[in-house]
């Protein structure tokens, strides 16, 4: 059989594969130059960027749980402006698309980002992270309710002529009406899941593990969530899904793939295996092989015609 | 940095609950300075699922060995410890930045707390070799006798070794920081250096006493990590005022660090 079509087509991004890493994983690329070849990968998504810098949450910030860890990082970065200038020029060096995590506590700051990345060279796309806490919902995230996540899509969308990714949160009852919101609003493609929203307690201490309390689980333990997830918003709207969560093999993507997403993300895994998004892509190309399929993009949403 | 899978080519059971591991892992051997560590993967599987931070204890360049010395805590540490000759494993290292080495001349105060002696031995072994003359001594703390792990490696590597026991069943009773402060009120003229590696409370006390009798103090912390190579910012401590960064990372900025870059005020336990 000759060579497999690996390409995908997102929202205008024609990648060479489909196989990307997830927001916060690979910090700004460079940590993990000396182990991976960053330059193989589908597409490169930023850790979150915000207007202003900030510091975080205090420490600790991440615990290990069963076949998955909780973080709760706190959007550390250095603001918009040091990532543009300082962070950037080394992305773009590894000559992959790259997509910008955008977040923020207003919808101002995320129009100001949003109008800082539309007048920068060498970006592929916007992922709008709705799961920040916001300040108008009174720290409630936007992603839970429909219509602030239809305003902030609109107004992103308005403010960047990027294409424009959202990315759900799965704590939501009805994630495809979310989803819908976001797509009606003008959202070229939707991502998903963020982490859920998780805690442990250490009982010798008894006390919150996590400075912050609560804190984000990912990894393997959430991915049957994540699928369910990808194929409940895949019947619900015609755009694009990049799906992730906890994907640790071909097979855990193939699900993904399976159940209607374009394109998938590798999020903790890496840590597990920086390799991952490598083996990954060559465990699709085999598959593919071995089930006689000549683009891998024909197994999208495959799964919806059993 | 290499991602490797050295074989484990001999293990000893030190005490009850320390084992010491050789592999074979030239790259490293030659590579790694002291302090400096790898992230382990401890599971095939999804559960433990975090790679596990090991300090580098010893090594040997010319024969391509490491040694690393570990406790079993918990479900990832016993699973290294159970490891066998033969067995390989899947590494990440060496990683951080390792202990800056005192100058010739410059008395140098080793302190130990638990399995924190491995990177202290290592360092001894360092400044032994290192160009010039240096007075090291060591202090090791443990909570009783049988903890001492490897105490020998440390004690044959300096001029003075002071073993410290919480109940006295062997050498000064009490605890390792104030060993270090009776030490300390001895005058020297020349340049003196802490270096310590233990539990969160004993480095605590030690920057405080390293800050008092105002002596250049290193320190090596441990904390949870995620990806271990500095991108998921989950292993950070507060940085001292007047710090760029409000947090520093333990994996990429540490494991070592100078005890007056940290703020101890808001240091998690
Ligand atoms: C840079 C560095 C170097 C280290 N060097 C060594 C070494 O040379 N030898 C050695 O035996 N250990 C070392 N450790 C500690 C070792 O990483 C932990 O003991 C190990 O990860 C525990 O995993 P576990 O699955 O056995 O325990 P778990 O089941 O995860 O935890 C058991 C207990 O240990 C605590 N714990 C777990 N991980 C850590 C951690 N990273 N820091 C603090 N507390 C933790 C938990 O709170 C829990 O109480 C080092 C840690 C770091 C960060
Ligand atoms: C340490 C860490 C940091 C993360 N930071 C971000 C972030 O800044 N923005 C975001 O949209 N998602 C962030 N995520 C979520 C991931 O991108 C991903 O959606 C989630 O972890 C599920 O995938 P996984 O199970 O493969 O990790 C983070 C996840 C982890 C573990
Ligand atoms: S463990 Fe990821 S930044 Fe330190």
């Amino acid at each position: 059989m000759s060579a497999v079509d690996l390409s995908v087509e997102l929202c205008g991004l024609g990648l060479k594969n489909p196989v990307m890493v997830a927001s916060g994983i690979f910090g700004y690329g460079t940590e993990y130059a000396d182990l991976v070849d960053v330059s193989s990968l589908g597409a490169l998504v930023t850790k979150a960027v915000t207007l202003e810098p900030r510091e975080g949450n205090p420490p600790p910030r991440l615990c290990e749980t069963p076949a998955a860890m909780l973080n709760a990082i706190g959007l550390q970065n250095p603001g918009v402006e040091v990532f543009v200038t300082e962070k950037l020029p080394a992305l773009r060096d590894f000559g992959v698309p790259i997509i910008v995590n955008v977040a923020g506590a207003t919808l101002e700051d995320y129009v100001a980002v949003a109008r800082r990345l539309a007048e920068t060279e060498g970006l592929a796309a916007l992922e709008l992270n709705v799961s920040c806490p916001n300040v108008k919902a009174g720290g409630l995230h936007c992603g839970v309710s429909p219509d602030l996540t239809a305003e902030l899509v609109a107004t992103v969308k308005a403010a960047c002529p990027l294409p424009l990714i959202t990315k759900l949160s799965p704590n939501v009852t009805d994630i495809a009406s979310i989803a819908r919101a976001a797509v009606e609003a003008g959202s070229d493609a939707l991502s998903l899941i963020n982490t859920l929203l998780g805690m442990a307690i250490d009982v010798e201490r008894q006390a919150p593990v996590l400075a912050n309390v609560t804190g984000g689980l990912s990894g393997p333990a959430i991915r049957p969530v994540a699928v369910r997830m990808v194929w409940e918003v895949a019947r619900a709207v015609p755009v694009p899904i990049i799906g992730m969560g906890g994907i640790m093999t071909a097979r855990d993507a193939l699900e993904f793939l399976l159940a209607g997403a374009t394109a998938v993300a590798i999020g903790t895994a890496n840590f597990v295996n920086p390799d991952t998004a490598a083996e990954v892509l060559k465990g699709l190309e085999d598959y593919c092989r071995r089930h006689e399929v000549a683009r891998l993009s024909d197994l999208i949403g495959a799964a919806h015609q059993y | 940095m290499f991602n490797l899978t050295p074989t484990v080519v001999s293990r000893e059971q030190v005490t009850p609950v320390h084992v010491r591991l050789r592999l074979s892992a030239p790259e490293i051997a030659l590579a790694a300075l002291p302090g400096q560590f790898l992230h382990l993967r401890v599971s095939a599987a999804c559960d433990p699922l975090l790679r596990r931070p090991f300090s580098i204890m010893l090594t040997e360049p010319a024969t391509g060995l490491i040694d690393l010395l570990v406790q079993v805590v918990g479900r990832g540490s016993e699973a290294v410890a159970a490891a066998m000759p033969g067995q390989s494993f899947d590494i990440i290292g060496p990683l951080g930045h390792g202990f800056p080495l005192a100058p010739s001349g410059s008395q140098v105060f080793l302190v130990a707390g638990g399995v924190g002696v491995a990177p202290l031995i290592g360092l001894a072994e360092a400044l032994a070799e290192a160009p010039g003359e240096r007075e090291i001594f060591s202090l090791f703390g443990a909570r009783t006798e049988s903890l001492l792990c490897c105490w020998l490696e440390l004690a044959e590597r300096c001029v003075e070794f002071t073993a410290v026991t919480e109940d006295g069943s062997i050498g000064e009773t009490g605890l390792v920081s104030e060993a270090l402060a009776r030490r300390l009120q001895a005058p020297f003229p020349g340049k003196r250096v802490i270096y310590a590696c233990g539990p969160m409370p004993m480095l605590t006390a030690i920057a405080a006493i390293g800050r008092e009798a105002d002596v250049e103090t290193y320190v090596s912390l441990e904390r949870w990590m995620g990806c271990g190579v500095g991108a998921c910012l989950g292993c950070v401590v507060p940085a001292a005022a007047p710090s760029v960064e409000r947090y520093l990372r333990v994996c990429k900025d540490g494991p070592v660090f100078p005890a007056t870059a940290l703020d101890w005020e808001a240091m998690p336990r």
